[in-house]
């Protein structure tokens, strides 16, 4: 990013870190998302606890680092036992706990969805003025820049056409994660090709019928078997792809907006035939 | 009976063509057929070969299944309301398949073995309740109490299941859908509905002679204990099969064996045959309309309510006619 663009941003983060003046002490988070970029960017005596998810292997990047925390499950009266003076939620937090937490008076922050890697930059910078070390913010988006900006010197001859196959027949279409990442690995999106925005369920004639080269999944919820899990198994798939497998990618690249877009936009460049 | 069963079989033909025809997209289905003579792996040969046939073929094959069956048991029990959906075989076929599905045992046969066992548990349980010649009464009432701890017991198995989308599935597996399936589930639910409508299809004389009587039917030659562990394993490996596979689609077992009834002369024996043709035609019929709403509104319900909303209404009239003395 040129540092004419970045200079809005980092005034922002100034006034942001001249009001929050004294760092947070006790900082609980109850979400994924902040959960991840409160292991990035926060001092270790700083995190008093992290949501129960931040563990799981399959949604969360940095499932080992969580370990070293206690656990929450996001329930009022463990929350009001830890005395938190700072409370880290996601966009989709429960209404009632987040009025219930504002009522007895506790500082709640919540953390927006990232969609893209616009908003990636943003919740970093958010994150660190809120935890007091907005220096660890733009230390971190300029390593995730500078790896970015290696991926992006790899030129591939062709751009195949690929795109995400989810359970009941979900994709990503344009403004997602998934979207983002594929281009920037050298990969056509059919789904935001053929006009899906968002997460959508996509019809299996219309699937057929864009001529997909290759399927990509992230399984949610492996070992585990479904009528929904099942239709990523349909024949016609496999047909569809002369016989190339459907490549599966771990979920915690998409669950959450990070730095680890990198590690996924590394592996699709890798499943290049 | 001649004319009915052939024409009924070109009906049924020309359904299953028509029904290439219909997907969410407009195919060229000729040039697709060609592609696929001539081993060109094209996206329309794809949709033709691997989408629509396996839906049009899995649709026929579970209306037939459900169309004998349905006949079957209204001939051994002498009972017009009873079906496959009635007394719980489709049900306990249902449970059967999402223990094995959901709990880790879905892995090659063990989803259709395991509808298999469970239609068979659950068809007996009623008929043992009720008998054979029992009033009608007694046979609906069993088959409410089945269904009804069946439903809560699919209901909750799936609420327990691990996969997170289990729990939206609920209403696959009790209204039956079959939308989404590949040639790797027909070929699943194959051999158990062959191997069941055969036997099935053998109980013919039996059932004819059953009509007048069993002291009689014994005096041709019939062994009813041999007709009834043929008809309880037929019906429990046909109807096993195919609802571990589409889950329990309602009223086709029920309806159309009333609907050929005439055609047969009253003869059970003659329905079986008219009724698996009637049951393929009703079933896909109900699927194209599936589609074709799908493909107009872009919203995507299970063939089971189409068929119940054609079938209920059919049910309480069958009901109404056998209170007023005709």
């Amino acid at each position: 990013m040129p540092p004419t663009r970045r200079l809005p941003a980092l005034l922002l983060a100034l006034t942001l870190s001249a009001a929050a003046e004294t760092p947070p002490r006790r900082v609980v988070s109850i979400n994924l998302c902040s959960d991840q970029l409160l292991l990035l960017l926060g001092e270790p005596g700083q995190i008093v606890s992290l949501s129960y998810l931040a563990r799981d292997p399959n949604a969360s990047a940095l499932a080992e680092r969580a370990r070293a925390y206690p656990a929450n499950h996001a329930d009022l009266e463990e929350l009001i036992a830890m005395q938190p003076d700072l409370v880290l939620t996601g966009a989709y937090t429960d209404s009632a706990l987040r009025r219930a937490l504002r009522a007895l008076g506790y500082h709640l922050e919540a953390l927006p969805l990232a969609h893209d890697i616009a908003t990636i930059r943003a919740n970093i910078r958010r994150v660190a003025n809120w935890l007091g070390h907005p220096a660890r913010g733009e230390a971190l988006i300029q390593r995730l820049d500078a790896h970015l900006k290696r991926l992006a010197q790899k030129r591939f001859k062709r751009h195949p056409r690929a795109l995400f196959y989810q359970p009941n027949g979900y994709t990503a279409g344009a403004g997602t994660l998934q979207d983002e990442a594929l281009k920037r690995a050298g990969w056509d999106n059919l789904a935001a090709r053929i006009g899906l925005r968002g997460y959508r369920p996509i019809d299996l004639e219309t699937l057929l019928l864009a001529h997909p080269e290759q399927f990509f999944t992230s399984p949610y919820a492996p070992g585990t078997d479904s009528l929904a899990q099942r239709r990523l198994r349909h024949p016609a798939l496999r047909a569809a792809t002369g016989g190339r497998p459907m490549i599966e990618l771990p979920y915690r690249y998409w669950l959450c907006g990070g730095p680890m877009i990198a590690d996924a936009i590394t592996a699709l460049q890798q499943a290049h035939p | 009976m001649k004319h009915a069963t052939l024409i009924l079989g070109l009906v049924t033909a020309a359904l299953g063509l028509f029904s290439l025809f219909i997907g969410s997209n407009p195919i060229p289905v000729f040039q697709a057929l060609l592609d696929r003579l001539h081993d060109i792996p094209s996206a329309i040969a794809i949709v033709l070969t691997e989408v629509r046939l396996p839906r049009t073929l899995i649709a026929l094959l579970a209306g037939a299944v459900l169309g004998l069956c349905g006949a079957a048991l209204q001939g051994f029990l002498h009972n017009p309301l009873a079906s496959p959906g009635l007394i719980g075989t489709s049900g306990g076929a249902a449970f059967g398949a999402v223990i094995a599905l959901y709990f880790g045992f879905g892995s090659g046969l063990g989803v259709p073995l395991a509808g298999i066992a469970g239609a068979l548990v659950a068809t007996w349980t009623v008929y043992r309740i009720a008998g054979r010649d029992g009033d009608t009464l007694t046979l609906i009432l069993a088959g409410v109490a089945i269904n009804a701890l069946l439903t809560a017991s699919i209901s909750l198995l799936l609420s327990l299941a691990p996969s997170p989308y289990a729990v939206q599935e609920i209403v696959v597996w009790l209204l039956g859908s079959v939308a989404n399936h590949g040639s790797d589930d027909l070929w699943l639910m194959l051999p158990g509905a062959l191997t069941g409508g055969l036997l099935l299809m053998r109980t013919r004389r039996a059932l004819d002679a059953l009509t007048l009587g069993e002291e009689t039917a014994a005096s041709l030659g019939v062994d009813l204990m041999r007709t009834r562990a043929q008809l309880f394993a037929g019906i429990a490996l046909a109807m096993g099969s195919v609802v571990a596979v589409t889950g329990a689609i309602g009223f086709v077992g029920l309806v159309t064996p009333h609907l050929l009834r005439p055609l047969a002369a009253h003869r059970p024996g003659r329905l079986l045959g008219l009724s698996a043709l009637g049951g393929a035609a009703l079933l896909l019929a109900a699927d194209i309309g599936v589609r074709l709403l799908q493909r107009a509104t872009g919203a995507s319900i299970q063939v089971g309510v189409i068929t119940a909303l054609l079938g209920a209404p059919f049910f309480l009239w069958l009901i109404l006619r056998q209170r007023s003395p005709a």
